[in-house]
C-alpha cells in the first residue's frame, strides 16, 4: 500500500506539472496567434491545432489528478442517507465504476489511436493518434488513482492530496 | 430497452455518488454496447466535443478568475463598495451585496465570487453586528450575478449546448448563439439581481435591526466622503477593467471571445504582478493547479455531454419530451412555467454545467417554438442554475459560504427564503419580458438578437 501511494503521489504530481504547463502554453499560444494577427499580419495556421492539442492534455491530465484528489462533482445527498459503514460501500463501488471508466478511456483512446495513425493533423503535420494520446495516458492514471483509493478504504488509510 | 438502460444507469451512477461525468460516460457506453454501435465511436464522440476552438476560453475565463482570486483583488473592490454604500442602514450587506456583483465580472464565477467575497466580507460583518446566516445570505446570493458576467465560462458552456438550436422566430432565422450576444444579454439581468438583492438585503437589516453590536448598539459606520469614494474606486478599476476589456475586445472585432479570454488572463497576470504587486510565485502556481484541475473536471463533462447528445438524439429523446410538454399545454405561458419549475427541480440535482449540457437540447427547441431565442433562453437555463448552487443538497456556492462563516446550512437556509424570492422574481422577469435580456445586445450589436 505504501509503495501504491508512493508512486501514486510522484505520479499525481508529475500530472499536475504536465496539465500547469500545458496550461501555460496553451495561453502563450494564444496570446502569440493573436499578437502576430494584429501587429504583423500573419496568423500562423497551426496555432489553432496546436491549442486544441494542449486543451485536451489540460482536460485530460486535469481530470485525472481531480481523481486522486477526489475534486469530481458527484451528489453525495442520497448516500449521506445511509450509516458510515454503508456509505464505504458506496464508495468502493464508485471508485470501481472510476476504474470501468479509466478502462474505456485507455482501450477506446489506445483504438481511435491505432485507427488513426495513418492520417495526420492538417497544418502540424503529424499523425492524428497524438489527439488520443493525452485519453491513454489518462486512463492509465485514473485506473491507478482509483485502484489506490480502493485500497486505502480497505486499509483505512487516507490519500494525502500531493498537491497543496 | 436503450432509453431504459441509458435512464436506470445514470440514475444508478448518480444516486451511488459516482461524478458525474464518469456516471454519463458509462451510462453512454452501456448504452452503445446494448445499440451494438462501435465502441471507438463514443471515444471519439468525446474528444471531438472537447475539440472546439470556443472552448479554449473555458480555462481561461476559469484561470482569470483564479489569478483575480488570488491576486488580492477584492479587498480593493470591498473598499470601493463600503465607502459607497457602508454607510447606509445595513450598509455592511449593501457593500457586500454591491462588491460581490462587481466582483462577479472580474472572477465570472459565484463559486470563487463566494470564496473571495465571503472570506473578506463575512468576518467583518459578524464581527460588526450582522448575523452569520444574514452575512452568509447576503454573500452566497448577490455572487450568483458571477454566472452571467462576460467573464463566466458558463456562458461557453451554454453557447457550445445550444450551437444545434434553428428556428424561426418573428421572420428572422435562428441558428445556434452568439458567445458575444450573450455576453451583452447578461449586464441587464445582473444589474436587477444586484437591485433586487440590494432591496432584500436593505429589508432584512431592517427587520433584524442589524448592525446589533453585543452591546446594544447599532452605530453606522460614517460617509467617508467623496474624495474617498472616488480614491478607492479608482484603485479597483484596474480589476472591473476586465469585464470591459472582454467587452471591447469582442465588440470592435479586436479578437474573438477565446482570443478575449486569453487576453484576460494576460491582463490579470500584468494587473497583479506589475501594479497591485499581490501575486507571488506560490500564488500563481495554485491559480494555474487550480486553473487545470476545474478545466479538467468541466471539459471531461463537455466531452461526455457530447455523447449524450448524440444519444439523446439517437434515442429521439427531446422529440419525446416536446411531445409530451405540448400535450399538456400549448400557451406560451405556460409552457415557460413548466420549463423554468423543471430546471428549478433539476438544479437540486444537477451542477450548473451538467445542469446546461442536459437541459439545453431538451428545452431549448420548445423554448424557440415558444417565440422565446437562444439568448433570452440562455439568460433564463443561466438564472435557474444560479438558483441551484444556493439551496440543498448540491447548493456547492451555499456550502462554501456557511464553512467560511461557521454557521450551518440550515440555519443560513431558514432565512434565505427572501433571496430565493428575488431571485425567482429576476428569473420571472427575464422570461416573460424578453427586451430584459435582448434590448442591450441588439442595440449594442445592431441587428436583431432573440
Amino acid at each position: 500500500m505504501e509503495t501504491l501511494s508512493a508512486i501514486s503521489g510522484f505520479l499525481s504530481k508529475i500530472t499536475m506539472y504536465v496539465a500547469c504547463f500545458c496550461l501555460a502554453c496553451l495561453l502563450s499560444v494564444v496570446i502569440y496567434g493573436v499578437v502576430l494577427r494584429y501587429c504583423f499580419n500573419d496568423a500562423p495556421a497551426y496555432v489553432e491545432q496546436v491549442a486544441l492539442i494542449l486543451v485536451i492534455s489540460v482536460a485530460m491530465f486535469g481530470a485525472a489528478a481531480g481523481v486522486r484528489d477526489a475534486t469530481h462533482i458527484g451528489l453525495d445527498s442520497f448516500v449521506n442517507l445511509f450509516s458510515k459503514e454503508k456509505q464505504l460501500i458506496f464508495l468502493v463501488l464508485v471508485y470501481i465504476c472510476s476504474f470501468a471508466f479509466a478502462q474505456f478511456l485507455l482501450f477506446g483512446g489506445w483504438a481511435m489511436g491505432l485507427s488513426t495513425m495513418g492520417s495526420t493533423i492538417p497544418t502540424l503535420g503529424i499523425s492524428e493518434a497524438y489527439r488520443y494520446l493525452p485519453v491513454v495516458i489518462a486512463g492509465a492514471l485514473i485506473s491507478i488513482f482509483s485502484i489506490e483509493h480502493i485500497l486505502a478504504l480497505f486499509f483505512k488509510r487516507k490519500v494525502v492530496s500531493s498537491w497543496n | 430497452m436503450e432509453l431504459t438502460v441509458l435512464c436506470l444507469s445514470f440514475l444508478f451512477f448518480l444516486l451511488i455518488g459516482l461524478p458525474v461525468a464518469f456516471g454519463i460516460g458509462l451510462a453512454c457506453i452501456a448504452t452503445f454496447i446494448v445499440e451494438g454501435l462501435p465502441f471507438e465511436t463514443s471515444i471519439q464522440m468525446m474528444t471531438s466535443g472537447m475539440n472546439v476552438f470556443s472552448f479554449l476560453a473555458i480555462p481561461f475565463f476559469i484561470f482569470s478568475g483564479e489569478l483575480m482570486l488570488h491576486g488580492g483583488i477584492a479587498d480593493k473592490i470591498v473598499n470601493f463598495a463600503r465607502s459607497l454604500v457602508g454607510h447606509w442602514r445595513g450598509g455592511l450587506g449593501l457593500a457586500n451585496v454591491v462588491a460581490s456583483t462587481l466582483f462577479g465580472g472580474v472572477s465570472g464565477s459565484p463559486i470563487a465570487d463566494t470564496s473571495a467575497m465571503g472570506g473578506v466580507m463575512i468576518p467583518i460583518m459578524k464581527k460588526e453586528g450582522y448575523s452569520a446566516a444574514y452575512a452568509v445570505n447576503v454573500t452566497t446570493h448577490a455572487s450568483l450575478s458571477g454566472a452571467l458576467m462576460p467573464t463566466s465560462h458558463n456562458m461557453i458552456i451554454y453557447a457550445f449546448a445550444a450551437q444545434a438550436a434553428t428556428g424561426m422566430i418573428d421572420g428572422h432565422v435562428i441558428k445556434g448563439v452568439s458567445i458575444g450576444d450573450l455576453m451583452f444579454a447578461g449586464l441587464i439581468p445582473v444589474f436587477w439581481i444586484m437591485v433586487c438583492m440590494l432591496i432584500t438585503a436593505y429589508w432584512q437589516a431592517i427587520h433584524f435591526g442589524y448592525p446589533k453590536r453585543e452591546d446594544g448598539s447599532t452605530k453606522l459606520e460614517v460617509f467617508p466622503g467623496w474624495n474617498a469614494v472616488l480614491r478607492t474606486f479608482i484603485a479597483s478599476l484596474p480589476g472591473m477593467a476586465v469585464v470591459g476589456i472582454i467587452l471591447v475586445c469582442i465588440l470592435k472585432g479586436i479578437a474573438t471571445a477565446t482570443e478575449a479570454a486569453g487576453i484576460a488572463v494576460a491582463y490579470s497576470i500584468f494587473l497583479t504582478v506589475f501594479v497591485y504587486r499581490t501575486m507571488t510565485w506560490d500564488r500563481f502556481l495554485k491559480s494555474l493547479a487550480k486553473a487545470s484541475k476545474t478545466t479538467g473536471i468541466i471539459m471531461l463533462l463537455i466531452g461526455v455531454s457530447n455523447m449524450l447528445r448524440y444519444q439523446m438524439a439517437y434515442l429521439e429523446i427531446p422529440d419525446a419530451i416536446e411531445h409530451a410538454l405540448l400535450s399538456a399545454t400549448q400557451t406560451p405561458w405556460l409552457m415557460l412555467l413548466f420549463i423554468n419549475v423543471i430546471q428549478v427541480f433539476l438544479g437540486i440535482f444537477l451542477d450548473m454545467a451538467a445542469h446546461i449540457l442536459i437541459t439545453t437540447p431538451l428545452f431549448l427547441p420548445l423554448a424557440i417554438q415558444m417565440g422565446v431565442g437562444p439568448v433570452q433562453f440562455g439568460m433564463m437555463l443561466l438564472l435557474n442554475c444560479a438558483l441551484g448552487l444556493v439551496h440543498p443538497p448540491v447548493g456547492s456556492v451555499q456550502f462554501i459560504g456557511c464553512a467560511i462563516g461557521n454557521v450551518s446550512i440550515g440555519e443560513a437556509t431558514k432565512t434565505a427564503w427572501p433571496y430565493y424570492l428575488a431571485i425567482f422574481v429576476a428569473i420571472n422577469i427575464v422570461t416573460y419580458v424578453p427586451v430584459f435580456s435582448t434590448w442591450l445586445p441588439t442595440l449594442i450589436t445592431g441587428h436583431p438578437v432573440f
